[in-house]
């Protein structure tokens, strides 16, 4: 794993631009970066970064059978009570999942180590799938490259198979409706390219905006048109379905969502130190503890407290012995922390990496690579392409 | 190879394609009742039996609803409406049309792409059978080609009584966040 200078292609802002990819530069600040990209072997990369991808993402649904059967790990995940019995059932029903992304810490040797999943709302998601596949053959095309050079990235791809996956089970049974929040372009335009991959793969598509979902008097939910939404793809977090005043009324709404209700286990910072009672030891997981267990106190010294709910590095705090506390600021933590052991990012040209390793339908695929000058990422952090030669 | 093969220029923006009109126009078989389907060509009894009660309960889910059965007369005739076997959230009555007949796939050149869903006839064409989500069918029974999405299942058009139950919980976004997901 190498960080490696490189030229610019000199179009690529007109390019992003005709494509939709209006947020590459964030207040003047680049947000995708192409004057740099890592280089990684196909070793790092199938041994390192893939195979414990998948083997992460099995552990995870141990965890998800194990919680949904236990009120005291529900209770402690900051989880409502009135959505219990809906999560379990959604588990037992099998409800299918679209797509997730596990971060991870790794500097080219050792294992990877897995920081967080970003199991229910991820985003940067066309810039890994799409934007970096371009950049690749273009690099190559204007020798900024070696001819030759391969990408971990069948994102599209396997998007596209798997809305064609869901149509074809009836999983998605009628029109897809596709929803994030007002207000946030970036947002907007992850759901933008997810309706492009769902009508890739033939399927009818409709997209609004949270705010504009309604309700019917017999509790079923509405689009714009009156027209009764049956699945609904939304890049909005569950533990805020479940607070909206419109959450009480999900369980019976006849909704099937995507993400899937279990994936609000799995998207809680909880997971980690779950994780980590379970597996104990396993070379890609840290040490973690929920901040009320007595065990946490083993970790004083170098440590990371993160919210449960915590979003795009918001409220998190490093602790290292001798230094101040570094902070980031945001509105999570009132629903409880954890205590996971400080396994700093790893630096290249003093800038702080970090793995973004995707997975689609529960299935490793690709990468995307973000850089900050702090050691915390946040969603201002810069997002670089990478190759495998 | 660990990347995507090729890749259709993905944007990120409004969808430029229109599937549903490129796709093949599909067959599909009407009939108004059990005896009139097995008498077609190709179709057996127990089939048509079995997507009459397919049909039969879709209608409960697919009909268009009303909260007065004069709302509900208007669109479909005097007499043409029946109580819903639901009710609104505060215990109020709920009217559905009848059902005039349903929709199956052909099954000489296999309807498997066809979802099996009752049919009506408004009061303002009488003569055409149509779905749920109140797309022409046909003005016939028997088989007919229809376009793409009729075949498909109908979403239900119902009456929305309040939006915007859903945002509350977002963070306020200010300019230096930009995203609500990870």
């Amino acid at each position: 794993m190498q960080r490696i200078s490189l030229e610019q292609r000199d179009d690529w802002k007109t390019q992003a631009e005709s494509l939709g990819f209006d947020f590459h530069t964030i207040d003047d600040a680049p947000y995708w970066d192409e004057s740099a990209c890592y280089r990684f072997s196909l070793s790092q990369i199938e041994n390192d970064i893939e195979d414990p991808s998948e083997e992460i993402e099995n552990l995870c649904f141990e965890v998800v059978q194990r919680a949904i059967n236990s009120e005291e790990i529900l209770t402690k995940l900051a989880i409502p009570a009135d959505f219990w019995d809906y999560i379990r059932a959604s588990w037992l029903n099998q409800e299918k999942n679209l797509y997730g992304r596990l971060d991870f810490s790794y500097d080219g040797q050792g294992p990877a180590k897995l920081l967080e999943y970003n199991a229910d709302t991820p985003t940067s998601l066309y810039e890994s799938s799409a934007f970096q596949w371009l950049w690749l053959e273009q690099a190559m095309e204007l020798d900024l490259i070696p001819k030759g050079c391969d990408q971990y990235n069948s994102i599209h791809e396997r998007l596209v198979e798997a809305f064609q996956t869901l149509q074809r089970n009836k999983d998605i049974d009628g029109k897809l409706h596709l929803a994030s929040c007002q207000n946030s372009p970036e947002d907007e335009g992850t759901v933008r390219y997810l309706e492009e991959c769902a009508t890739q793969a033939g399927l009818e598509t409709s997209f609004l905006f949270m705010e504009e979902i309604g309700i019917d008097a017999n509790g079923h939910f509405t689009d714009l048109d009156d027209m009764g939404i049956r699945t609904l793809f939304k890049l909005y977090p569950w533990e805020w379905i479940m607070t909206d005043d419109f959450g009480k009324s999900v369980p019976q709404s006849g909704v099937t969502f995507i993400e899937p209700a279990w994936k609000s286990i799995l998207s809680n910072k909880g997971l980690l130190p779950l994780l980590w009672e379970m597996f104990e030891g396993h070379p890609n997981l840290l040490p973690a503890y929920f901040s009320t267990d007595p065990r946490a106190t083993q970790l004083e010294g170098d440590y990371v407290k993160k919210p449960l709910f915590s979003r795009e590095g918001s409220n998190i705090e490093m602790v290292r012995q001798g230094e101040q506390p570094l902070k980031i600021a945001g509105p999570y933590g009132e629903e409880g922390h954890i205590i996971q052991a400080l396994h700093p990012l790893p630096v290249f040209d003093g800038n702080h990496t970090v793995i973004g390793s995707w997975l689609v339908a529960s299935k490793p695929c690709g990468m995307g690579i973000r850089e900050d000058n702090s050691p915390i990422t946040k969603d201002s952090s810069r997002f670089l392409p990478h190759v495998i030669y | 190879m660990k990347r995507s093969k090729s890749l259709k220029l993905a944007l990120m923006g409004a969808s430029v394609l229109a599937l549903s009109a490129c796709e093949e126009p599909q067959d599909v078989a009407v009939f108004e009742n059990v005896d009139q389907c097995s008498q077609q060509d190709g179709f057996d009894r127990t089939s048509c039996e079995e997507n009459m009660q397919l049909a039969k309960d879709e209608h409960i889910r697919v009909s268009p609803k009303y909260t007065s059965v004069e709302d509900c007369e208007a669109d479909f005739g005097s007499t043409q409406c029946e109580i819903a076997p639901v009710q609104t959230s505060s215990g109020g009555s709920v009217f559905m049309p009848l059902m005039m007949g349903y929709m199956m796939g052909n099954m000489l050149s296999g309807g498997s792409r066809v979802a099996t869903q009752p049919l009506y006839r408004s009061a303002d064409d009488p003569k055409n059978f149509r779905t749920g989500d109140n797309q022409k069918v046909a003005g016939k029974t028997g088989v007919s080609k229809v376009p793409a999405n009729v075949a498909k299942a109908p979403t239900t058009k119902t009456s929305t009584i309040r939006r915007g139950g859903f945002g509350a919980s977002a963070p306020k976004m200010t300019s230096s966040r930009r995203s609500f997901g990870g």
